[in-house]
């Protein structure tokens, strides 16, 4: 083969029967690829990274140490999670699921939510969840996912128990038609104490979500944004980026974040992951990888936003996402963020994860600000630069074809069963080809 | 840039023997630019933060720009 193969050994699981598989990087030509090979269903080979060097993108952490850990080690990595005493990263975010209902049929879901009948968790179920995370992960940031949150009545009660047990920060992930139609049920989230939403928002054309969500929903998403604007409620716009259909949009998603700042408060990329029943693996046409979405972000803001500004975690797996951190000043965005040059030290995963946290809780998070003369200056300062900031970052999933155990084993968003376990998002979501899955139900 | 507020207090700069008054001082944090009234020498232009301030105020605007 006309490949060199790096330095880089791995381990992945088969995408048809999901055993653990020793795999290898490799790069050919300024890309990078994962080589694996399954003794019963043959070689996989899936692009990683195309463009710079990926290895320079890298940072070394120490991992963290889990104080309570849910499961043994027992069968290895990714058989026991819950989480387990060999993972390496605390919570940052935990997911809770509050329905599989949805009303939306996308084509592309991670989560293969369907309009179905199934039963939704009841508030005792839920209450129990948020006090397993509390256990073992202390008052991370909440996410409440599913399906589709907005098609429970009682959302409002369900934010309320979060923010009674001390949750700092809750969001709420959406297609946002429910808070575009009915701005009474915006409003009792707000008084719940919802912070933010994270809203699906793949572009402002009507033809991407004719295609990726199967109607036209530009207009809800405005209309969802300005009642999220009225109430206060921090809006996050969260593109599926999918070759062919929206990476020529990167560009026109962040300038209408930044024109409906300080409620949008940033744009957070995810570019497409397969997972669910599909007919055949995907090729690598059908990825676009980190690089690329940075690149985009670079050329289609006509270099408003530079590559330097944005760069790689320090909570998660550096693999797994970039961010960038600005200031508005007249319209254009400038850096607070800037790419250390010098990646070589070994940084303490568990400082990543609580400035990670922090961050979120406080750049995702929107309040109205009130016009007072008698502030001081500081208090100007801050309530400036509450309305001023923006963030721009990214992140992609691994699915079977492309998913790295030691990324797993990094992971800080974790999705919470209802046996009261933290499964890591991807692993949690990660199907073989027939859709068949480790973790979810 | 002229001051707006200039009121003399009990401080007094240990090098010039002046008592430090009240202006408007430049501050620069990461790409932030601000201007804020601070504890200044009139002579040789130190300028004087407090413990509070530094822990306080000074230290929530740090945090408030600090990324991931």
């Amino acid at each position: 083969m006309a490949f060199n193969p790096l330095s880089m050994p791995l381990e992945s699981l088969c995408p048809i029967c999901l055993c653990t598989l020793d795999a290898y990087i490799y790069e050919k030509g300024v890309n990078t690829y994962m080589h694996k090979e399954c003794l019963e269903h043959g070689v996989f080979t899936t692009i990683l990274w195309r463009g710079d060097s990926m290895r320079e993108w890298i940072r070394t952490k120490e991992g963290a140490h889990i104080p309570n850990p849910i499961t043994k080690v027992e069968k290895g990595c990714p058989y026991d999670c819950g989480l387990c005493s060999a993972h390496r990263q605390h919570t940052c975010t935990a997911l809770i699921e509050v329905t599989k209902r949805c009303n939306l049929n996308c084509h592309f879901c991670f989560a293969d939510a369907l309009d179905g009948k199934s039963k939704d968790p009841l508030l005792e179920q839920i209450q129990f969840q948020y006090e397993s995370i509390l256990k073992v992960s202390g008052k991370c940031n909440i996410q409440l996912s599913g399906g589709e949150p907005t098609v429970r009545d009682d959302l409002a009660d369900i934010i309320r128990i979060g923010k009674e047990l001390g949750f700092p920060f809750i969001q709420v992930n959406t297609n946002g038609i429910r808070l575009a139609k009915d701005e009474d049920y915006v409003k009792a989230l707000k008084n719940a104490g919802l912070n933010s939403i994270f809203l699906q928002f793949d572009g402002i054309d009507d033809a991407i979500y004719k295609k990726l969500r199967g109607k036209a929903l530009f207009e809800l998403k405005c209309k969802a944004i300005e009642n999220c604007r009225k109430y206060g409620i921090g809006v996050v716009l969260v593109p599926t980026i999918v070759p062919n259909i929206n990476v020529e949009s990167i560009g026109d998603i962040i300038r209408f974040g930044l024109s409906h700042s300080p409620y949008v408060r940033g744009v957070h990329f995810q570019p497409v992951s397969y997972f669910g029943r599909i007919p055949k693996a995907p090729s690598d046409e059908d990825r676009i990888t980190l690089p690329e979405v940075m690149e985009c972000i670079v050329s289609q803001t006509n270099h408003m936003v530079n590559l330097e500004s944005m760069q790689p975690p320090g909570c998660e797996n550096a693999l797994c996402s970039f961010n960038g951190n600005y200031l508005i000043e007249e319209g254009v965005l400038k850096p607070v963020t800037k790419r250390s040059c010098c990646s070589t030290n070994i940084e303490k995963a568990e400082v990543g994860a609580n400035k990670a946290k922090a961050f979120v809780a406080r750049n995702w998070s929107y309040e109205k600000q009130v016009q007072d003369e008698k502030l001081s200056d500081w208090d100007k300062i801050l309530s400036a630069i509450q309305n001023n900031t923006f963030s721009i970052s990214g992140m992609v999933f691994q699915d079977a074809w492309n998913v790295n155990l030691e990324r797993i084993r990094d992971c800080c968003i974790h999705v919470s069963t209802t046996d009261g376990k933290l499964i890591p998002f991807c692993m949690y979501n990660i199907t073989n080809m027939e859709g068949k899955s480790l973790y979810r139900d | 840039m002229k001051d707006h507020i200039e009121t003399t207090t009990a401080w007094v700069c240990d090098k010039c023997d002046k008592a430090l008054v009240s202006q408007k001082v430049k501050v620069r944090y990461l790409e932030g630019n601000f201007e804020v009234d601070l504890l200044k020498c009139p002579e040789c232009n130190m300028v004087f933060i407090g413990e509070d301030l530094a822990l306080g105020k000074i230290l929530e605007v740090e945090k408030s720009l600090e990324d991931k």
